[in-house]
Formats: C-alpha cells, sequence, structure tokens
C-alpha cells in the first residue's frame, strides 16, 4: 500500500514537466525579445513573469496533489 | 528517514499556540500569533519613519518616499486611474505577504505556510475583485460581464469566480511549502554551510517573487473586471 501511495504521488509531481517545459518556452522568447527590443523590457519582464506564474501554478497544483495523497492515503 | 517523514509531517498541520480561555475555549493558531507579531513589527516601523515628515526630504525618507512611490506607480500602471482608491489595501497585503514570506530567515515559521492564511488573503482578494467590478459598472454591467465575449461562455466564466481565489491560494500556499520541504530535504543531506545559497533562492528571491505575483495577479483581475466593454 505504502509503495502504491509513493508511485501515485510520484505521478502527481510529474506535472513540474508540463511546467519546465512552458517556462523554458517563455523565457526562451523572452530574452529573444530583449535582443530584439532591449528598450521594451520593462513590459516584457512583467509578461514574462505573469506567464511564468501561471504556468508554475500547474506544477504547484501537482506537488499540493501530491502532498495530500500523502497525507490522507496513508 | 521514517522519523524525518513524521517530524515533516508535524510541521505541515497548523499548531495551536494558545487557547483563549472563553466560550469554552478560542484556539488561536500560531500563524495568528506571528501575523500579530508582524502587524506590531510594521506598526512601529510605520510609526518611527513617519515621524516628523520635512516638505523637502532629507535621510531615510527619501527611501521611504521612493519605497512608497514604487509601490503606488506599480499598482497604478495597472489599475489605472480609477482603481487609484485600492492602493492602499493592494500595498498593505503586497508588505505583509512580503514580511511573511521573508520571516523564514529568522528561523520563525512563516505564516504563509498555514493554508488557512493563503485562504483567508485569497477570499479577500476574490471579493475585492468582484466588488471593484460592482462598483465600477454598477449591477447590471457586472451580471452582464459574465456574458463576455459570448453568453455561450457564461458557466466558465462564473467558476472562474471559485477558481481564481482557489488558484492564488494554493500558488502562494504552495510555493511557501515546497520552498520548505526542499530546504528541509538539503538540511538532511547537508547541515552546514550549502544550505545558505538555497535558503537565499527559497527564503529571499523566491518569496518576493511570491509575493510580487500575488498582487500582480490580484491588481489586473480588477483591472479585467473593472474594464468598461465599449460595445454594449
Amino acid at each position: 500500500m505504502t509503495t502504491l501511495v509513493a508511485i501515485g504521488a510520484a505521478i502527481a509531481v510529474m506535472t513540474g514537466i508540463g511546467a519546465g517545459i512552458g517556462i523554458g518556452i517563455a523565457t526562451a522568447k523572452a530574452t529573444e525579445s530583449i535582443a530584439r527590443q532591449p528598450e521594451a523590457s520593462g513590459d516584457i519582464n512583467k509578461a514574462l513573469l505573469l506567464g511564468c506564474a501561471l504556468a508554475e501554478a500547474t506544477a504547484i497544483y501537482g506537488f499540493v496533489i501530491a502532498v495530500l495523497i500523502i497525507l490522507f492515503l496513508k | 528517514m521514517e522519523e524525518f517523514a513524521s517530524e515533516l509531517m508535524s510541521q505541515l498541520d497548523s499548531k495551536v499556540s494558545f487557547v483563549i480561555p472563553i466560550f469554552g475555549g478560542i484556539p488561536v493558531a500560531t500563524s495568528i500569533v506571528i501575523t500579530w507579531g508582524i502587524m506590531l513589527f510594521l506598526l512601529v516601523l510605520s510609526k518611527v519613519f513617519v515621524r516628523n515628515l520635512k516638505m523637502v526630504p532629507t535621510g531615510s525618507q527619501i527611501y521611504l518616499e521612493s519605497a512608497v512611490g514604487w509601490l503606488n506607480n506599480f499598482f497604478e500602471d495597472i489599475l489605472g486611474e480609477e482603481g487609484k482608491k485600492y492602493l492602499p489595501y493592494l500595498g498593505t497585503v503586497a508588505i505583509y505577504i512580503g514580511c511573511a514570506n521573508l520571516i523564514g530567515i529568522f528561523g520563525i515559521t512563516p505564516p504563509t505556510k498555514d493554508l488557512n492564511v493563503t485562504a483567508g488573503l485569497s477570499l479577500m482578494s476574490i471579493f475585492l475583485i468582484e466588488y471593484s467590478g460592482f462598483k465600477a459598472k454598477g449591477l447590471k454591467g457586472w451580471v452582464k460581464s459574465f456574458a463576455e465575449p459570448m453568453p455561450l461562455l457564461a458557466p466558465i466564466n462564473f467558476l472562474e469566480i471559485f477558481i481564481r481565489p482557489l488558484s492564488l491560494c494554493m500558488r502562494l500556499f504552495g510555493n511557501v511549502l515546497g520552498g520548505f520541504v526542499v530546504m528541509e530535504l538539503i538540511k538532511l543531506v547537508a547541515p552546514a554551510i550549502i544550505p545558505v545559497p538555497f535558503s537565499l533562492y527559497f527564503d529571499i528571491f523566491d518569496g518576493l517573487i511570491q509575493t510580487y505575483v500575488f498582487v500582480f495577479l490580484t491588481s489586473l483581475f480588477m483591472k479585467e473586471k473593472m474594464e468598461i466593454n465599449l460595445k454594449n
């Protein structure tokens, strides 16, 4: 039972893959656009931070679900 | 490893620091006591720094004015002229969450690690978001705003009332908790020196970023609610 719970939690944490890829793409595009247009870096940074926060949320949900699985299915 | 897991679990649930002995005992959580501490600290700071302000700023007043100006400009950029009355609340929340996240450096449990604190903050946020839309558009406009961009999406717009606070709450809580768990694991592997740079990242950088994101998203949602659709 314990191993099954651990595997379940591990699968839940896999949401981090999506968030990592998403934030990577967003940062790549942001650096590209800053290189093209350095004077707009303030606005780009703001948009990047917002995108990162929203993309990161999925990873955080996965983490919270994993913690809940471990806490309540023990 | 087994005792570490149980210690981690005991850190996760919110502890009760004392019980007020009226109405059959009201339990007061540790996070509330720490919040009182932060409130006291901020109150003392604001009393000390606001003493004898001058027309032409000197000394610490320069830093104070630039900090407050930066905070006000940041929110005003997003909210615009009509959102000016919400600046004090947003600024207060930003300062409080910032202090709450940074307090981990001094070895005190950050109150934002308690799910109830972040849930309360995000509930306050969603009430303010809906209130600002209501105030800017009136009842009719507020109800109509759910049918945008088309009436078919109304259920999804309605669901957002519940999803937004949930995601705000879980984002702050999950980040602080995640940083805490990772820090505990690092401390288990290497108790000396090595945790310092990680602590810089998780306690200071991540804490400030999450503060920024929380108030940024709140004001962004408010702006979205306040925007008057020119088509109608």
